[in-house]
């Protein structure tokens, strides 16, 4: 095997730790980089570092931000009862693009995953329930993931916050809008099926 | 359904090879390591997108190409018409030396079963054997079974390691809680589905038997778990919490469809003490066979089977009984290393990576 100068190589590797980014990735990223205006790779360096010191944990939510509390926290528009808890601050994303939720959020940055070692006191639970306690909130939406994990925190939490007397409701899962129910798989239209509602 | 034709391109010990099945009864003969099998498979996975013989596609591929294809057409009859449809199944090899399955996959109706010397594992193996048989004819006939299947491993190992990481914490139950009760409603899916699977055979596996053997004993089928008669979540969540103190103590689960069995019984009698090798083996086959009625009810027509050397062990008579019974299916493929006098069936030889009408 060839070996790459020593700059290269370091580049290489520590591209390589990003998500979703494998040697050969790493490797053309380099190299386009190298071809690249020194301009261009600086403001790309200066962007990485300014994200790391700028960017903080917001001390509410711990949505990520560059003030603190967060502009969704202070914005007193924002509907303080109805509290809707994500995993990621990728799914208060999702869940903003959407413009219909008015309320607050609460991001856990996680959720439960044995197999990774990670259990409820690694997630941000104790500050969920420190901000409950202010008791401004009056319903809790669970929002984390349909995967085994997801559903794992969402009954973890409906079981902590119980003997509160919030109102706690999770997202429901089923068929994507503007579908056909013909294309849907048969995983998706049974939960469907078993979320279904009263209509009319 | 049927397979109208197949070409495989470098798979297994074939460089190239086209077959024009007829319907009905298809013999495949030839020494062994001649290559038989491995054309089983190819049609197998032309069906399903699945070999029966391995979970890693990167075996399918003949040694050191890069690429490997199997292409046909299936047809079924539907109310009086015959439709068809192309399917291409393709495999890859990617830069990072890992196999990729590509292509145009089959109809929801396609189904194969498959039956091979290893199948009689299922009268005497593990009971780890007989739930994987009972998976494969759940799936077969309810198509969320699978998910449900991946989905109740995800769980349990999670849970599993909940219980070995801190079997001696405090906060053990708390932490196990979300997991069981999961593993409470995907499990008590799972026996649900296979319970139903177990009944569409009995009736079947009764009537195929006795045209088998011939009428002279009885077997029987029956779904076995510590829940018994139980069908609703909160009899696991219990069982959970009456073996908690074991399962703490061991670091696994210990209730539950992954401890679950089937019973096989020859008049009466455990299949797997009583019953010669020969009979064993007729159970297994007759088990595979009692699966085409409820698959073919399930999925609008009958599958294809493909059958590995089902005859050896069998003595002369029964074998005549197995041919009859196999004459009703729509299309078979049977391999076999003798000849066989069977009537209207046609015949192929199987030789040095080659094949040929006989």
């Amino acid at each position: 095997m060839a070996y790459y100068p020593e700059p290269v190589a370091r580049l290489i590797e520590a591209l390589q730790r990003l998500p979703g980014v494998g040697p050969k990735t790493a490797q053309r990223m380099t190299f386009f980089l190298l071809k690249r205006p020194v301009e261009e790779v600086r403001e790309l360096a200066e962007s990485l570092v300014a994200v790391k010191e700028r960017i903080v944990y917001c001390g509410t939510c711990f949505n990520v931000t560059d003030q603190d509390p967060c502009r969704l926290c202070a914005d007193p528009a924002r509907d303080a009862r109805v509290l809707c808890v994500v995993e990621e601050p990728n799914d208060l994303l999702a869940m903003e693009r959407t413009g219909e939720f008015r309320g607050r959020y609460h991001v856990l940055l996680g959720a439960l995953s044995p197999l990774d070692g990670i259990g409820p006191d690694d997630l941000k639970v104790r500050e969920l329930l420190l901000r409950l306690e202010q008791g401004e909130t009056a319903e809790v939406i669970l929002a984390t993931n349909p995967n085994v994990e997801g559903e794992a925190t969402a009954l973890y939490l409906a079981k902590l916050l119980r003997p509160l007397g919030l109102r706690v409701t999770r997202i429901a899962r089923g068929l994507p809008v503007g579908g056909d129910l013909e294309y849907a798989d048969q995983v998706t239209l049974s939960k469907a099926l078993e979320g279904r509602r009263e209509i009319g | 359904m049927r397979i109208a034709w197949v070409q495989l391109s470098e798979v297994r010990s074939y460089r190239t090879l086209e077959l024009h099945p007829q319907a009905r009864l298809n013999v495949l003969v030839g020494p062994n390591a001649q290559g038989k099998t491995n054309l089983l498979e190819a049609l197998g996975f032309l069906v399903t997108g699945r070999s029966f013989r391995t979970s890693r596609i990167g075996e399918i591929p003949r040694w050191g190409v890069e690429a490997a294809s199997i292409t046909g057409e299936l047809a079924r009859r539907a109310s009086g018409v015959e439709s068809r449809r192309s399917v291409r199944r393709a495999l890859l090899r990617g830069g990072d030396g890992i196999w990729q399955a590509t292509g145009e996959g089959a109809p929801e109706w396609a189904r194969a079963i498959a039956f091979g010397w290893q199948d009689v594992e299922i009268v005497n193996g593990a009971p780890g054997a007989r739930r994987g048989f009972i998976d494969g004819i759940a799936a077969r006939l309810y198509p969320t079974h699978a998910a449900t299947l991946v989905r109740y491993r995800q769980v349990l190992a999670r849970r599993n390691r909940i219980l070995q990481a801190h079997r001696r914490e405090p906060g053990l139950d708390a932490r196990l809680e979300p997991w069981s009760e999961q593993l409470a409603t995907s499990g008590m899916e799972l026996i649900a589905r296979r319970r139903r699977a177990v009944a569409a055979l009995q009736t079947e596996l009764a009537r195929v038997w006795s045209a088998l053997a011939a009428g002279h004993s009885k077997v029987e089928i029956r779904y076995r778990t510590a829940l018994g008669e139980a069908a609703e979540p909160r009899a696991l969540l219990e069982a959970l919490a009456r073996a908690r103190h074991h399962e703490a103590r061991l670091g696994q689960t210990l209730v539950g469809p992954h401890r679950d069995d089937l019973a096989l019984e020859i008049d009466g009698a455990d299949a797997r003490t009583f019953g010669s090798r020969g009979q064993q083996r007729l159970v297994a086959l007759a088990l595979r066979l009692a699966e085409v009625l409820p698959v073919t009810e399930a999925a609008g027509t009958a599958p294809v089977l493909l059958l590995d050397d089902a005859l050896s062990e069998l003595d002369p008579r029964v074998r005549e009984l197995v041919l009859r019974e196999l004459g009703a299916a729509e299309q078979v493929f049977l391999t076999t290393p003798e000849p066989l006098g069977a009537a209207g069936a046609a015949v192929f030889d199987v030789n040095g990576g080659g094949i040929f009408a006989a």
